[in-house]
C-alpha cells in the first residue's frame, strides 16, 4: 500500500474540521506541534490502495501569518524537511467567499505544491441560490474541483477519489513586480529556494523559521540593501492578486438575481443588538453555569460513591500494610478526585463548542470586545476567560488566535484567576465550615460568598490585565478584523469529537500529576526518621496510656504525620503562613496544593488521619473539631477560613497551568511572573484578611 | 476633490463603496478578509461607547466587525442615504 500525506488547509469557517472528520472519522488524534501547543490534528483513511495521512492544519486567509497558529500553515509548507510537509495540499473553501480561497490556493501553487480544491457548503450555496461553474473553476486553477457538502457527506468519496489526481500545467498568477527582481535573484541565489515566488516569500515573511542563521541574514541584507518593509510586500501581492482574481474567476459562481434577506442577518439584529446582545449573552453565561453546577451533580455524586466503594473495597482486598495505604489513599483517591471533574468540563466544553460551531463564538468576541479592551486585553480574550472558569489548561491554549502578542500574553497570563473547577470543592468546604447558614434579604449566605469567590477571581483577572497593560509594551498595534460566519446548526459529531479530545486531554494531563503528587505525598507522609516517627506507638502509649482501639490507632497514626517527612515540611514553612492563620498540617496541605490546588482536601484527610475524603461530612466533622495548636481556636474559624479562601482565590497552585504557561509564552520570565504575581498576592491578600478579622 | 469620508462616517444601514486605504501600515488581514477598494459594503450596527461596528459585504453571507480604529482606515464613497 502505498502512503500519501496530505494536507487540509483553507480559511476559517469554511468548515474544515467536518471535512477532516469526514476523511478520517474516529481515526485521528490531537497532538502538538513540536515546541507550541497549538492544536495538531491528524488523522488516516485507506481508498484504493493507498494509504492517506491527513493533517488539517489551523485555518489561515492567506499565507502571511497574523496569528500563531496560522504561521503553522507557513511554517508546513515552505519547509520540504518539515515532518508534516505534505504531498499533497486539499485547499478548502466556500462558495460565498471563493475568491478568497482561491487566494490562499494560487500561493500554494506558487509555492510549488501540487493541490486539489474543494468547494464546501455547496447545499447552503444551492439553498441561497448560488452555483458553481466546476467546469471553468478547474480551468481556472488547472486542478481538480470537488464540490462537498462535508456536513451531510456529500462529495466525500468524490474527495476522495481527487486524490490520486496529479495537478499540472499550473501557471503563476503573482508576477513579481521588476522593482523587486533584483532582490528575489539575490535571495534565490544566495538561500538556494526552488522558484521565483519563495524567495519572494522569504522577503515578505515577518520570520522564515526554516532558515538557518546565514541564510536568514541573506534575507535580511536583501530587504535593508533594497529598503524593502515585509508588510509593504505583503500588501504589494494581496493587491496584486485580488486585482486579477476578478478576471479569472468571471463566471464561475452564479448569484440569484433576487437577493433574499439571510436568516443570520436578522437573528444578529438581535444576537448582536447593543442593548439586547448583552442581555443575552449574560443570560446564557448563567445558564451554562447553572447547567454545570446542577446537572453535573448526580454524574458527580456517582463517581464520588464509585470510587469510594474502590478504595474501601481494595482497601479489604489487599493485604493491610503501606502498599495499600498507596493504592487507596494515594493513587485511588488522588485519581478519583480528577475523574470528579469529568462532568463539569464536559458539560463547558459542550456548551463552548456548541457556541463555536453555531457561529455565535464571533459575537461574543464583538459583544465583548469594547469592554475588555480598557484592560489591554482584546474580544477574543473573552473565550479563555470563559474556559477559564472550567480550567485554565485548555483556556490558555485557546489564547493562540489573539492576534496581538501583548494582548495574548495579558490573557495567558490572567486567565488563572478564573474560578476554575479545582478550586471549587476547596471553596465548598471552607465556606460550609466558616459561613454560617443564614439567609440573607432572602438569599442563602453561603450561596453568595460563593458567587462573590467567582466574582473576585473576574476581577483579579481584569484587575491585574490592567496593571500589566501599564507595564508591558507592545511591538504591534492591536485590532480586530472579525469574521462572523452564518448561524449553523452544530454538528453533533463535530461537537461530541471535540468534548472528547478536551475531556480526554485534561484527565490525562492532570491525571499524571495527580498520580505523581499522591506517590511523593503518600511516601514523605509515610516515612520519616526522627525517634517519635520510628517509635510512635510506644510514645503514643506512655504519653497517653488511657488511649485504645481506634482512639489509639488515630492518636499514633497523627504522631507519625507530624513527624514524617511531609509533616517535618510542614512545621519548617509554618512560621511564614502562622500570620495568615494556618497551623503546620494545613502547611501540608498548601504545599501539596502547589502541585494542583484540588487535592488540598484530600491532603487535609490524610493529614487529619482519616485516609480519605470520599465522605465529605466526616472530613468536614473532622476539620471542624481540629483546633490550632498556635491560637487555641478551631483552625478554620471565620478569619482563618476568608484568609484560606483567599488564598485559594489568588495563588498561582497548579503545575499543568505552569507547565502549559511556559509552553505556551515560551518564556521562563513570565512563566515565573505570574507564579510570583499569584502567589505574592494571594498572600497579602489573606495575612491581611486575617490579621483584620481575628 | 473632496476628502474622503472613512466607514466610521456611516450611519447604521447606510451603504458605501471602499477607494481606498488612509494609511500604507493597514493589517493584511483587511485585504484578506476582502474589504479592498471597489467592495461595496453597509453597516448594520455599532455597539455603545465607540464600540466596533458591524458590516456586511454585498453578495456575502457572513459578516465582518471592525473597531473603530480600523474603520478609520477604511475610505469610502457613499451611495445610498439611509
Amino acid at each position: 500500500m502505498t502512503e500519501i500525506k496530505i494536507a487540509l488547509v483553507g480559511n476559517p469557517n469554511v468548515g474544515k474540521s467536518t471535512v477532516f472528520n469526514r476523511l478520517t472519522g474516529l481515526r485521528q488524534k490531537v497532538g502538538n506541534y513540536p515546541g507550541i501547543t497549538v492544536e495538531k490534528k491528524t488523522g488516516s483513511f485507506a481508498h484504493q490502495q493507498t494509504r492517506y495521512h491527513v493533517i488539517d492544519l489551523p485555518g489561515a486567509y492567506g499565507i502571511h501569518p497574523s496569528s500563531l497558529d496560522e504561521e503553522i500553515v507557513y511554517d508546513v509548507l515552505i519547509d520540504k524537511t518539515n515532518p508534516n510537509h505534505p504531498e499533497l495540499v486539499v485547499v478548502i473553501g466556500d462558495p460565498f467567499n471563493l475568491k478568497r480561497a482561491v487566494f490562499l490556493y494560487q500561493q500554494i501553487r506558487e509555492m510549488g505544491l501540487p493541490a486539489i480544491f474543494v468547494v464546501n457548503m455547496i447545499d447552503e450555496a444551492e439553498r441561497s441560490g448560488t452555483s458553481i461553474d466546476v467546469n471553468k473553476l478547474e480551468k481556472a486553477l488547472a486542478t481538480k474541483v470537488v464540490l462537498t457538502d462535508a456536513r451531510s457527506g456529500k462529495g466525500i468519496d468524490q474527495l476522495k477519489a481527487a486524490l490520486a489526481f496529479k495537478p499540472n500545467g499550473y501557471a503563476p498568477s503573482f508576477m513579481i513586480p521588476e522593482e523587486f527582481t533584483a532582490a528575489t535573484q539575490y535571495v534565490k541565489e544566495r538561500t538556494g529556494p526552488s522558484n521565483e515566488y519563495i524567495a519572494w516569500l522569504y522577503l515578505s515573511q515577518k520570520q522564515n523559521k526554516h532558515l538557518d542563521d546565514s541564510q536568514a541574514q541573506e534575507v535580511a541584507n536583501a530587504r535593508q540593501h533594497h529598503g524593502l518593509n515585509y508588510h509593504r510586500l505583503q500588501i504589494q501581492e494581496a493587491l496584486a492578486r485580488h486585482a486579477s482574481l476578478e478576471k479569472q474567476l468571471a463566471g464561475v459562481v452564479k448569484d440569484p438575481a433576487k437577493k433574499k434577506q439571510y436568516v443570520t442577518e436578522r437573528a444578529d439584529s438581535v444576537l448582536t443588538h447593543p442593548f439586547w446582545g448583552y442581555v443575552i449573552f449574560f443570560a446564557l453565561l448563567l445558564l451554562i453555569f447553572q447547567a454545570i453546577y446542577t446537572w453535573s451533580g448526580p454524574f458527580m455524586d456517582a463517581i464520588d460513591s464509585a470510587f469510594a466503594w474502590l478504595a474501601s473495597s481494595t482497601a479489604a482486598w489487599l493485604p493491610a500494610g503501606p502498599i495499600n495505604g498507596l493504592i487507596t489513599d494515594g493513587i485511588i483517591t488522588g485519581i478519583g478526585g480528577i475523574v470528579i471533574f469529568i462532568p463539569q468540563i464536559a458539560i463547558l466544553f459542550i456548551f463552548i463548542s456548541l457556541m463555536e460551531e453555531s457561529g455565535y463564538m464571533s459575537r461574543v468576541v464583538y459583544l465583548m470586545d469594547r469592554w475588555l479592551r480598557p484592560f489591554g486585553l482584546s474580544g477574543k480574550s473573552a473565550v479563555p476567560l470563559m474556559s477559564g472558569a472550567a480550567c485554565a489548561i485548555p483556556a490558555v491554549m485557546s489564547a493562540r488566535t489573539i492576534e496581538n502578542d501583548k494582548e495574548r500574553l495579558i490573557t495567558i497570563l490572567v486567565t488563572p484567576f478564573m474560578t476554575c473547577s479545582a478550586r471549587l470543592p476547596i471553596y465548598i468546604v471552607i465556606i460550609g465550615l466558616v459561613i454560617p447558614h443564614e439567609k440573607v434579604v432572602g438569599l442563602d449566605l453561603q450561596g453568595l460568598v460563593l458567587f462573590g469567590m467567582y466574582a473576585l477571581g473576574i476581577i483579579a483577572a481584569l484587575g491585574s490585565a490592567w496593571v500589566l497593560k501599564q507595564l508591558m509594551k507592545s511591538k504591534y498595534k492591536s485590532y480586530l478584523i472579525l469574521e462572523m460566519p452564518t448561524y449553523k446548526y452544530p454538528v453533533v459529531r463535530n461537537v461530541l469529537l471535540n468534548v472528547w479530545d478536551k475531556t480526554k486531554g485534561f484527565v490525562l494531563g492532570a491525571g499524571k500529576i495527580i498520580l505523581a503528587i499522591s506517590i511523593i505525598l503518600w511516601v514523605l507522609g509515610s516515612f520519616g526518621v526522627s525517634e517519635r516517627f520510628i517509635n510512635a506507638e510506644e510514645i503514643v502509649q506512655t504519653e497517653k496510656p488511657g488511649l485504645s482501639g481506634e482512639a489509639f490507632e488515630n492518636e499514633v497514626q497523627s504522631q507519625k504525620l507530624e513527624y514524617s517527612f511531609l509533616g517535618t515540611m510542614g512545621r519548617f514553612i509554618e512560621p511564614v503562613i502562622e500570620p495568615l492563620g494556618y497551623d503546620w498540617k494545613m502547611g501540608i496541605g498548601l504545599i501539596s496544593s502547589f502541585a494542583a490546588r484540588e487535592v488540598f482536601v484530600s491532603t487535609m484527610a490524610t493529614v487529619y488521619s482519616l485516609g480519605g475524603t470520599d465522605d465529605e461530612l466526616t472530613i468536614r466533622e473532622r476539620m471542624a473539631a481540629e483546633m490550632n495548636p498556635n491560637t487555641g481556636k478551631p483552625a478554620y474559624n471565620f478569619a482563618s477560613g476568608i484568609s484560606l479562601l483567599l488564598f485559594y482565590a489568588f495563588a498561582m497552585q497548579c503545575m499543568s497551568t505552569i507547565a502549559i504557561v511556559r509552553k505556551e509564552t515560551n518564556s521562563w520570565k513570565w512563566t515565573f511572573i505570574q507564579l510570583a504575581f499569584m502567589t505574592g498576592i494571594a498572600y497579602i491578600a489573606a495575612l491581611v484578611a486575617y490579621q483584620l478579622l481575628k | 476633490m473632496s476628502q474622503h469620508k472613512s466607514i466610521n462616517h456611516l450611519q447604521n444601514g447606510e451603504t458605501a463603496t471602499i477607494v481606498g486605504y488612509g494609511s500604507d501600515e493597514i493589517p493584511i488581514k483587511i485585504y484578506e478578509m476582502g474589504l479592498l477598494p471597489g467592495v461595496t459594503l453597509t453597516k448594520k450596527q455599532q455597539l455603545p461607547f465607540n464600540g466596533p461596528v458591524y458590516l456586511r459585504i454585498e453578495d456575502n453571507p457572513n459578516a465582518i466587525a471592525l473597531r473603530k480604529s480600523e474603520a478609520d482606515l477604511i475610505l469610502i464613497e457613499s451611495l445610498v442615504k439611509a
